[in-house]
């Protein structure tokens, strides 16, 4: 069986997010990691600020998304200043949940120290808020900063997690499955021309489906494994934060970047 | 509209041009494109590549296209049949 890992925020302790990385554990999902009073606080800040948009406009985020700036690391580093800038109002210190993200994977990898990815005198951006809004889906992908992002000094991670912590959930859909495949480049002869991959990739594989994610639940996977997240179907956008970590094993510290 | 065709980058011929095995076209392109074919480039938008052509070699091209999902947007075609068009690696955008 290829279940999810699922604990309660105060039984953190129990998790071994080492599980996740080597892919025995799909993926962990811990339960009210975020209150469900700050998601709300959160989102309606979130609703109301500006948003920059890419692929045609079907998507929204605040943040830059590091994928999207591979050959333009100028950009994407004047964009990650102003997201410190955004994000610190939509989220103000006491209830800020990326230390908290920090303090989730420092405990969960013992002995491991975690802080925001630097570049030279640059930040990376600490997170990306996502807004998906009914119809959107997210195709058969993986993330992999080592592949795209090799013009980034973060591209020399010995692995990568993502962690995504749910602000606000639609009515329907917007579930994320994971796969038991691990991108490996001949994949890339299976590509979509916009984004992701052919669902033939996966379709031998085996698959995790999330259990029912509320807003303050927070999803740690492993990235270089294939997942999508199924349309969403209600007419409440699904609103997700964003946080990528990336492991050097020999110095044994994580840096975080969006 | 330029003609856009897709593919793998398979074999590096010069710091400037590859072969392309194409997987995808673009409806409406005006040009006929075959299964594999040759690409000079005129720019390139590639992770790892130099951004300054004239810092361009046959190996940097040779570790950005090898493999890679490319999209390559057509100028036309020279006198011995190769692509000339504007190189990226697509699809990478994020979501």
């Amino acid at each position: 069986m290829w279940v999810p890992r699922i604990v309660d925020w105060p039984r953190i302790a129990e998790l071994n997010l080492e599980d996740v990385i080597c892919g025995k554990t799909p993926m962990a999902v811990i339960r009210g990691f975020y209150g469900k009073q700050e998601c709300r606080a959160a989102a309606s800040k979130i609703n109301a600020h500006a948003r920059t948009s890419f692929q045609d406009g079907q998507l929204s985020h605040i943040g830059p998304f590091l994928m999207a700036y591979a050959t333009n690391k100028k950009k994407y580093f004047k964009n990650a200043a102003a997201a410190q800038m955004a994000l610190g109002k939509i989220f103000p210190d006491a209830h800020d949940p990326i230390p908290r993200m920090y303090d989730v994977v420092g405990r969960t990898l013992l002995g491991y120290q975690v802080s925001l990815a630097r570049e030279s005198q640059n930040s990376y951006s600490p997170a990306v808020i996502r807004i998906h809004g009914k119809g959107k889906a997210v195709p058969v992908h993986k993330d992999n900063v080592g592949y795209e992002g090799r013009e980034y000094a973060i591209s020399d991670i010995d692995c990568q997690l993502s962690c995504i912590l749910h602000l606000q959930e639609s009515e329907g859909g917007g579930r994320l499955i994971t796969y038991g495949r691990r991108w490996k480049k001949a994949d890339e002869r299976f590509r979509n021309v916009d984004f992701g991959y052919s669902p033939d990739l996966v379709k031998c594989a085996r698959s995790c489906r999330a259990p029912a994610v509320g807003a303050g639940d927070l999803v740690i996977i492993n990235p270089g494994h294939y997942h999508e997240v199924t349309e969403i179907t209600g007419c409440t956008p699904r609103i997700t934060l964003g946080v990528f970590m990336g492991i050097y094993r020999r110095d044994r510290r994580v840096v975080a970047w969006a | 509209m330029a003609d856009v065709i897709w593919g793998n980058g398979s074999e590096v011929l010069s710091a400037d041009s590859f072969v392309l095995s194409v997987t995808h076209k673009k409806n409406g392109n005006r040009d006929d494109y075959s299964e594999s074919e040759t690409i000079v480039m005129t720019s390139a938008d590639l992770p790892g590549m130099p951004h300054g052509r004239d810092e361009w070699t046959a190996e940097s091209l040779k570790t950005c296209v090898i493999g890679a999902f490319l999209k390559c947007e057509v100028d036309k075609r020279d006198g011995a049949g190769a692509v000339l068009a504007k190189v990226s690696h697509s699809g990478a955008g994020g979501y």
